[in-house]
């Protein structure tokens, strides 16, 4: 990459290093950090989760002996929370005003 | 126009034999960019994991958080570069010369051609316009999505915003590597691509002028 000749507008150098340009970059660092960081706990602690439920689920079939219909209604009422979880996720305040 | 066939920072190979290099300046940008996601973009599956939809969950709602992320990601790599990408620089909103994307104003009338910024902020008003419709992103506990919220919504929202990732890799990767945000405009690139083949939202035709680029990264495991 060093060899080919960068094509680059030629007031470029100023602009880059202009206090302007380096803060929106590292906002934008930043902000990609923070979000991989959050996505990657969000998704590997929801599945987590998801298997305690169904473990416990099937605990509660096979040693306490509960009916399908109770467990049934048990597993949805999870799914529901997590969904309202997902939709909080969306809703939330982003950094999108930054500038 | 030579100094439209020369501003290419991602060339397609079939576009190559057309472009005319001044001697001494032979750019191979594509081999560059397929470098540098080879080397930036490591070889775990883990963004391949992360968009699968989670068991249970209702997947427009999984649709929907990942359009409004994808909208905002595509917000801050484009802020970054908004002093790089003018009227001036810009003034039609293209991806390579094969490429150019019109922005429709009014319902039943014809697309018209505008600069890349004009583009982005009307695609991004757009966008936000239907964020903030309850009808079709709803925020409230009981709030359902339309019908063919899919079909109607995600699709054409992701179309469009794959526009803003085509100009930036197009006409302005030499920015985005003096600036040293490669490997972020690659993973958002990446993750976007490996959300849309995983719920079958794109085709080939809408990745255009990046369509080499994108089944490199999907190849990779």
């Amino acid at each position: 990459i060093l060899k080919s000749p960068k094509k680059l507008p030629q007031d470029f150098y100023d602009k880059a290093t202009s206090n302007k340009t380096q803060r929106l970059v590292s906002v934008c660092k930043m902000y990609f950090l923070d979000y991989y960081c959050d996505m990657f706990d969000y998704v590997i602690s929801r599945r987590q989760r998801t298997k305690k439920v169904m473990q416990y689920l099937e605990q509660q079939k096979t040693v306490n002996n509960v009916s399908a219909t109770e467990l049934n209604d048990e597993w949805y009422s999870y799914l529901q929370k997590e969904h309202e979880v997902l939709r909080k996720r969306r809703l939330k305040p982003k950094h999108k005003d930054f500038e | 126009s030579q100094q439209q066939t020369t501003d290419f920072n991602y060339t397609p190979s079939h576009q190559k034999p057309f472009i005319q290099p001044t001697t001494g300046t032979t750019v191979t940008t594509h081999q560059d960019i397929k470098q540098i996601v080879e080397v930036t973009l490591g070889s775990k599956g883990v963004l391949n994991q992360a968009v699968k939809l989670p068991k249970g969950e209702n997947v427009n709602e999984w649709l929907a958080v990942h359009v409004v992320d994808f909208y905002n990601q595509i917000n801050m790599l484009y802020g970054t570069i908004t002093e790089f990408c003018s009227p001036v620089t810009c003034p039609r909103m293209i991806a390579t010369n094969e490429y150019e994307y019109l922005w429709s104003f009014q319902r039943g009338q014809a697309p018209i051609s505008v600069s890349a910024p004009k583009y982005v902020e009307c695609l991004m008003k757009w966008c936000q316009e239907q964020f903030d419709d309850e009808a079709v992103f709803p925020s409230r506990k009981d709030g359902v999505f339309p019908a063919r919220f899919c079909d109607k919504v995600v699709i054409p929202i992701l179309r469009r915003l794959f526009r803003v990732y085509a100009h930036i890799y197009c006409h302005h990767f030499n920015e985005i590597l003096e600036l040293n945000l490669q490997t972020v405009l690659n993973t958002s690139f990446r993750h976007f691509i490996l959300f849309a083949q995983e719920f079958n939202l794109l085709r080939d035709a809408d990745y255009g002028p990046l369509l080499e680029l994108v089944s490199e990264l999907k190849d990779r495991e």
